[in-house]
């Protein structure tokens, strides 16, 4: 069923009918406030996966839940009960989800505000799996490792998984609050701080919201600058995911090549724009730095080079049987659960959904050209794998390919910051679809909604545990490789 | 296959950074320096307006204005840098790394563009620590307490083949109950303040704490944030702070150096 989506106010309950129809993708659920306190729920829709469509609903009270009709629902609902107290009848789970026992359960800092939060106590509930020799493993938050912090919960029955349930949202610190009253030109460091390695996503995601917001386009040669960023970042991710995979499967010779590989990429962006990860460069309005032609053919010898080796290592690597039979049909995510979660970037196209926000939701550069976007059907480990190998090639043609035809003239604009306006802008980060919505007022953010793909990803990774024995699991999470902070924020 | 990825990497070039470049280099770490000859008192006043933290501040004290820079809590946005007429420029090393608090913070006197204390640590002094380290050992519990993850990737870095943390004998473990030092990173947040409570105390005594990053030394930009507690030693006793939005890998190895200084002086003594 394919259905016409008027762009209007429709009442929260045909607004979920939309949700029904085939040809519509839940992107996200997030509340606001408006300046007489007034609740409202906001519901953002991809249709027919070229356009996105807001609609929004005053909330007087409890509002019927949109989870039993698309189960990617489930995590936004309870961080609008957390954020705002806004109650979804029929919610599966309206456990809180932002907040740990330490939180009173009463207190929603979107609409209260409290200078002092006291701390509370109790128990979380975790699902229970039943039955002889069931066993439960914890583990976390703080992992063996350089890793950011989560809670996992396994149901074993001797090393096979029969149940995984995720706890997270240990590194919430609030960010969309933080936006609130933050200036235009000053959001920014905050976008950048919400999943750091990701950092220039981010910035870039919310630079263009405010440029939307405002009606104003940045020059051709900051779009062009901030494609070679946008990519530059994905290959960095995409190799030190690749290397830590092996490193995952004992294949250390590998992850030390990979690693050597993407830091030659940083070290690159430190001489030509004096920062690693390409922090403080997006602004609103276009780009802070700019670089000479001959700083630019420098620099793609280099990233063509890294991307050469990193394309002869990848083929070893894949070529290695050891490597094969711990990949393969490791963690199998099927399309159906990728679909009904609304699962973005790379894991989606490794389990055969084509989404991908350059294509289908282009901006800036990325209107003017063609980007390939490889797909694999069998969602398991090697897949994810695969995706990301041929993602840096693409990756790194695109940066080729734009070095070359590099637009003359200024790399910023002035941003007039007057008006009361609102707008969303995505990207497509090197995790999947990352959306900014803004609403401005008088210069300064009234409210900042983030939409990560690390937060609409966690809940399917689950899902590709049952089967697989808990050895594998930190192979199959490294190949999710989502963000804690950019799903916590 | 497997012989063919190790003669490839076997046949790769060195790349290890060599110890006398390797100190404190702060070169893409964005952090301001000050060129204290060119500071005035509209300069000083320019840039305490650009900055979104208040890691820089002009202070008045009988008849004397100073600008205070607290590299605790700069997050390397670089606005110093573009409205400072060149009085501000990016810092190629940042010898502050590890220090006590209270060394995290710098002071000029406008009038006579000085700066008012030098007690920086010199970086051959930073170097001798270095050398002394080799031939000993440190295990290092990494605490991610609320991190934005830009930390973790650069001190994920210094195990790569640039940096080769692992040639001073410096390790990273996978418990607290392993470790010498916690290197803790992030503001604290409220859902992480138990877990870090907890590994601080499974480390073995004597232990030594690192602060590491903005968030970790002063809050950062989530300072302010109602579900963040603070910075680390809000928590737990921190012995050194590395500043930095997020520190270079040459800061990171410099500060974790830097705090085992009171150790390292006695085997240094022994030796001569």
């Amino acid at each position: 069923m394919s259905v016409t989506v008027p762009n209007s106010e429709l009442g929260v309950s045909q607004e979920l009918d939309l949700l029904r129809a085939a040809n519509t993708r839940l992107v996200s659920i997030f509340g606001s406030a408006d300046d007489n306190r007034e609740l409202y729920v906001h519901y953002l829709i991809d249709v027919d996966g070229r356009e996105y469509r807001m609609f929004r609903s005053r909330v007087t009270g409890p509002i019927p839940s949109a989870t039993p009709i698309t189960p990617s629902a489930a995590w936004y609902e309870r961080e609008l009960h957390d954020q705002y107290g806004i109650e979804c009848l029929g919610h599966p789970d309206p456990r809180p989800l932002l907040f740990h026992e330490n939180w009173p359960g009463n207190i929603h800092p979107m609409i209260d505000y409290a200078s002092h939060v006291p701390w509370a106590e109790g128990q979380y509930q975790f699902l229970q799996v039943q039955g002889a020799g069931v066993c439960e493993v914890p583990v976390g938050p703080i992992h063996a490792g350089i890793i950011e912090p989560g809670h996992f919960r396994f149901s074993v029955v001797g090393d096979t998984v029969l149940h995984l349930e995720l706890r997270h949202f240990y590194t919430h610190k609030g960010a969309e609050k933080l936006f609130e009253n933050t200036p235009v030109m000053d959001g920014v460091m905050i976008a950048e701080s919400v999943s750091g390695d990701n950092c220039f996503s981010h910035a870039v995601a919310y630079c263009q919201a405010i440029e939307s917001a405002f009606g104003i386009s940045v020059p051709p040669r900051a779009q062009a600058l901030r494609l070679i960023g946008l990519e530059l970042e994905r290959m960095i991710a995409h190799i030190a995911d690749v290397g830590a995979l092996c490193g995952d499967v004992g294949f250390s010779v590998p992850a030390a090549y990979t690693a050597r590989i993407k830091e030659t990429l940083l070290r690159a962006s430190t001489r030509f724009f004096g920062t690693r990860f390409w922090r403080g460069m997006a602004v609103p309005g276009g780009v802070t730095r700019d670089f000479s032609s001959a700083e630019a053919s420098e620099f793609a010898r280099i990233a063509t080079a890294a991307a050469r080796e990193f394309g002869e290592m990848a083929r070893l690597i894949l070529h290695t049987s050891s490597v094969q039979s711990r990949f393969e049909s490791t963690g199998i995510l099927t399309a159906e659960v990728t679909r009904q979660l609304g699962v973005v970037g790379p894991v989606a196209r490794a389990s055969g959904i084509r989404l991908d926000v350059r294509c289908d939701h282009p901006s800036g550069r990325y209107r003017d050209i063609n980007v390939d976007v490889p797909l694999y059907k069998y969602g398991d480990v090697l897949a994810r794998a695969r995706i990301r190998i041929d993602e840096t090639a693409i990756s790194m043609r695109l940066i080729d390919e734009t070095l070359k035809q590099l637009p003359a003239g200024s790399v910023l604009v002035p941003v007039p910051l007057s008006g009361n306006v609102e707008a969303c802008s995505a990207v497509e980060s090197p995790r999947g679809e990352l959306l900014y919505w803004v609403r401005i007022r008088d210069g300064k953010i009234a409210r900042c909604h983030i939409k990560s793909p690390s937060f609409q990803n966690w809940p399917a990774l689950p899902l590709a545990m049952p089967g697989n024995i808990i050895a594998d699991f930190p192979l199959i999470n490294k190949s999710f490789n989502l963000s804690y902070s950019g799903c916590d924020r | 296959m497997i012989g063919d990825a190790v003669e490839r990497s076997l046949r790769s070039s060195q790349v290890l950074i060599p110890v006398s470049e390797l100190l404190s280099n702060a070169a893409g770490s964005r952090m301001p320096d000050v060129q204290s000859d060119l500071l005035t008192d509209e300069i000083a006043r320019r840039v305490v307006a650009a900055c979104p933290t208040s890691a820089l501040k002009v202070d008045e004290a009988a008849g004397r204005t100073h600008l205070i820079l607290n590299y605790g809590e700069c997050i390397a946005c670089s606005r110093c840098v573009a409205v400072g007429n060149g009085a501000f420029r990016y810092a190629e090393s940042v010898a502050r790394c590890g220090v006590q608090k209270e060394a995290l913070i710098r002071r000029w006197e406008i009038q006579s563009r000085a700066e008012v204390v030098q007690d920086e640590p010199l970086l051959s002094q930073v170097a001798e620590e270095i050398r002394s380290l080799v031939g000993q050992a440190l295990n290092i519990r990494q605490v991610d307490a609320g991190s934005c993850n830009g930390c973790e990737a650069e001190i994920v870095a210094l195990t790569n083949p640039y940096y080769d943390l692992e040639r001073f004998g410096i390790h990273f473990v996978a418990s607290p109950k392993h470790a010498d030092m916690l290197l803790v990173t992030g503001p604290v947040t409220r859902n992480m303040a138990a877990a870090l409570k907890y590994s601080y105390d499974a480390v073995p005594s004597p232990k030594l704490v690192v602060a590491v990053g903005a968030c970790g030394c002063s809050g950062g930009i989530f300072g302010g944030s109602h579900v963040v507690v603070g910075p680390v030693d809000a928590v737990i006793p921190v012995d050194g702070y590395i500043p930095g939005c997020p520190p270079t890998p040459s800061m990171l190895l410099a500060g974790i150096v830097h705090v085992l200084r009171p150790l390292l002086l006695p085997s240094r003594r022994r030796r001569s």
